[in-house]
């Protein structure tokens, strides 16, 4: 039989009301409900999954998106003491950050939210990142992937050289790399040797859930 | 006829003798390769510590403030009229210079609003200025701010007056400059406050934001009314409403909060006896009806690069709203060929010139937008812009 507080908690996720999901998330932890924490953290999980696919087929819009991701940010800090890590497991680390001479961070915000949800331990770089901090980050943390945000046209060719330092410090192999923001595409992901273009924040978490599942 | 003729037919929905043109120039680095100008290290200027405390006290002096500002616009009218453009967006803007220990330079420039602007170089040293982050992110500051700032406001309509009229004395005769309110009252309400606070503010705090936009929405009326003392009888107004892949709030929620302010602004522009123009960047499908509901005469961008299509949108609102743009900035417009801008200006020509109601413009603006391609656009307007428009 479904448990009454995991059907609230996903349904006030849904409805968007933060107050009554954090009512709920605080009933599982005093331990009021049988419900076990896990589980209500997987409920989140899987509730902002379906928040996510909804923005993808047009349904739901960025401010939704926006709030959802604050709600399951809200309702982790009761629920789970290892927090920043959304899922029962870790995916392992991703370093992100906006490139250099770009402020756009609207999009790198939403990914960096859904991606902590998801389970990822996220090394968020902050915008105008320098090549150079990419690749200090890349060494530092040994990440899964990295991810960059770029929405103009001229500072595409920071993402070129940003891989091309990888190469030649020899860490390419060692991290995949995914782009995202306004002016890229597949074609540009494919002209910078990129490993993938996300067009949003959901496909981009989907395929670093894959690589985490390779690695 | 002449650029004005040219552009208020169109703007009437009627044919002019040819497709009007219209530029977006205003960047530094554009500016500069037109008029053959060598960048100024502004920027490493600043860095000096004796000339860097000089120059924040002069730019904090309104007088020179606004003449740089004015020469940077009169810089870009002179591009514009070079390359042959009927008309060009003109905006005026009041920011003040700030030490600043978050920005990477050590200095930022705040505005009126309540937002900071990073200070920056761009690819070839000009300086370049970009929205980073708010300074209200509660209610209270945003309260303490707006209510510190009243002659901040008062100065920054003065100077939108001064610097369009001046602009239009000046360049009148040569090109139609087209006065641009900016930013509007949705980038003014969220972007002081953040993206994210916004968005708690409006299921959390719902009477906040109603005061809030309230208030942004009287003061861009004002913002609007000192635009138009220039005498031109377009003006253009805008915010970016819309993402990569749709617009970024729900559009019923747009309507909820938005709605009346828009109707506003639009009968306010119309008592006048002007036209409004509304610009958004993103995927604005889905806010196209209400533009024709609020009373917008026309819309100007039309990005590509979130699936904006210049055919799609003619069918859509018809004759409703006058079409300005689109062609593409992201690869078109830096590097595409002769050949590729002359095909895109047929195409955009063909999908909504006929019945007038259709001006050529680029999407956007940014240092990387070519003058070359520019001057290519304009030559395939008047190679393939001709009325009557051939099928
Ligand atoms: C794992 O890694 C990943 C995975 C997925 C990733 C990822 C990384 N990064 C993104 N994703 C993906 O997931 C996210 C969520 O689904 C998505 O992220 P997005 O970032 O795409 O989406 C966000 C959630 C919402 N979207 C946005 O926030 C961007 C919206 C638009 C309208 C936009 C905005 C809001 C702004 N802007 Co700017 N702006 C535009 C944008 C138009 C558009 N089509 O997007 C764009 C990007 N701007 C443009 C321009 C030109 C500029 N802007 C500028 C400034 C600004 C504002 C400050 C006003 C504001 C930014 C506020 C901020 N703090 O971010 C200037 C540059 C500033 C700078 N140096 O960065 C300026 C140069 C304007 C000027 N002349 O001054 C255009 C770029 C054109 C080009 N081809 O280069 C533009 C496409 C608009 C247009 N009409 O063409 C996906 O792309």
């Amino acid at each position: 039989m479904p448990n009454v507080a995991l059907e609230e908690l996903k349904s006030s996720f849904l409805s968007l009301d933060m107050e009554a999901t954090l009512r709920v998330a605080n009933t599982v932890i005093r331990g009021d409900d049988k419900a076990t924490v896990k589980e209500a953290v997987d409920v989140v999980a899987q509730s902002l999954e379906i928040v996510g696919k909804r923005f993808q087929a047009g349904e739901w819009y960025l401010a939704e998106l926006v709030y959802a991701g604050e709600i399951a940010k809200e309702a982790m800090n009761i629920l789970s003491p290892l927090m920043q890590t959304g899922s029962s497991q870790s995916l392992g680390t991703i370093v992100i950050g906006t490139v250099a001479g770009d402020l756009h961070d609207l999009g790198k915000n939403i990914v960096v939210s859904y991606a902590r949800s998801a389970g990822f331990r996220v090394v968020d770089l902050g915008v105008d990142v320098l090549a150079q901090r990419f690749i200090g980050a890349v060494k530092e943390h040994k990440p899964v992937a990295l991810g960059m945000s770029c929405l103009l046209t001229s500072t595409e060719r920071e993402l070129a050289g940003v891989i091309e330092e990888l190469k030649s410090q020899k860490l390419r192999d060692r991290v995949k790399v995914i782009i995202g923001g306004a002016a890229l595409s597949e074609k540009v992901a494919y002209d910078v040797s990129a490993d993938a273009f996300a067009p949003d924040a959901i496909t981009g978490i989907d395929i670093m859930k894959k690589w985490s599942a390779s690695a | 006829m002449n650029f004005k003729e040219r552009i208020l037919t169109a703007m009437n929905h009627e044919e002019p003798d040819q497709v009007p043109v219209m530029g977006l120039i205003m960047d530094t680095a554009t500016v500069n390769h037109i008029l053959g100008k060598k960048p100024v290290d502004f920027v490493g200027m600043l860095q000096k510590p004796v000339v860097g405390t000089q120059i924040k006290s002069l730019l904090n002096t309104n007088r020179f403030w606004k003449r740089m500002y004015y020469d940077n616009f009169a810089g870009a009218l002179g591009s514009a009229i070079k390359l042959g453009f009927d008309a060009n967006w003109t905006i005026c803007t009041l920011m003040r210079l700030n030490r600043d220990s978050q920005a990477s330079l050590g200095w930022s420039w705040y505005d009126p609003y309540g937002r900071v602007w990073d200070l920056g170089r761009d690819a070839e040293g000009n300086l370049a200025v970009n929205y980073s982050r708010p300074l209200c992110d509660t209610e209270e500051k945003w309260e303490a701010w707006v209510a510190k700032r009243a002659s901040l406001f008062e100065t920054m309509i003065k100077n939108t007056a001064s610097f369009h009229k001046k602009l239009v004395e000046n360049y009148g005769a040569h090109i139609y400059s087209i006065g641009y309110a900016a930013p509007g009252i949705f980038e003014n309400s969220w972007q002081p406050i953040g993206f994210v606070n916004f968005t708690r503010f409006i299921y959390q705090k719902p009477e906040f934001v109603k005061r809030v936009i309230a208030f942004q929405t009287d003061l861009y009326i004002r913002n609007l009314d000192a635009v138009m003392q220039s005498g031109v009888e377009v003006v253009l107004g805008g915010d970016d409403l819309g993402q990569k892949t749709g617009p970024m709030v729900r559009p019923d929620v747009v309507e909820k909060l938005y709605g009346e302010s828009y109707r506003r602004v639009s009968d306010f522009v119309h008592q006048k006896k002007r036209k409004f123009v509304f610009h958004s960047c993103g995927n604005i499908y889905a806010l196209l009806d209400k533009f024709v509901e609020w009373g917008f005469d026309g819309i100007i961008t039309m990005e590509p690069t979130a699936g904006m299509d210049l055919g799609r949108v003619r069918e859509q609102v018809g004759h409703k709203l006058v079409l300005i743009g689109n062609l593409d900035v992201s690869y078109l417009m830096v590097s595409g060929t002769q050949q590729e801008v002359e095909d895109a200006v047929k195409k955009a020509i063909g999908d909504a010139a006929r019945g007038g109601g259709y001006i050529l413009s680029t999407s956007h603006s940014h240092p990387l937008v070519d003058p070359t391609r520019m001057q290519w656009m304009v030559e395939a307007a008047h190679k393939y812009g001709r009325y009557p428009i051939g099928n």
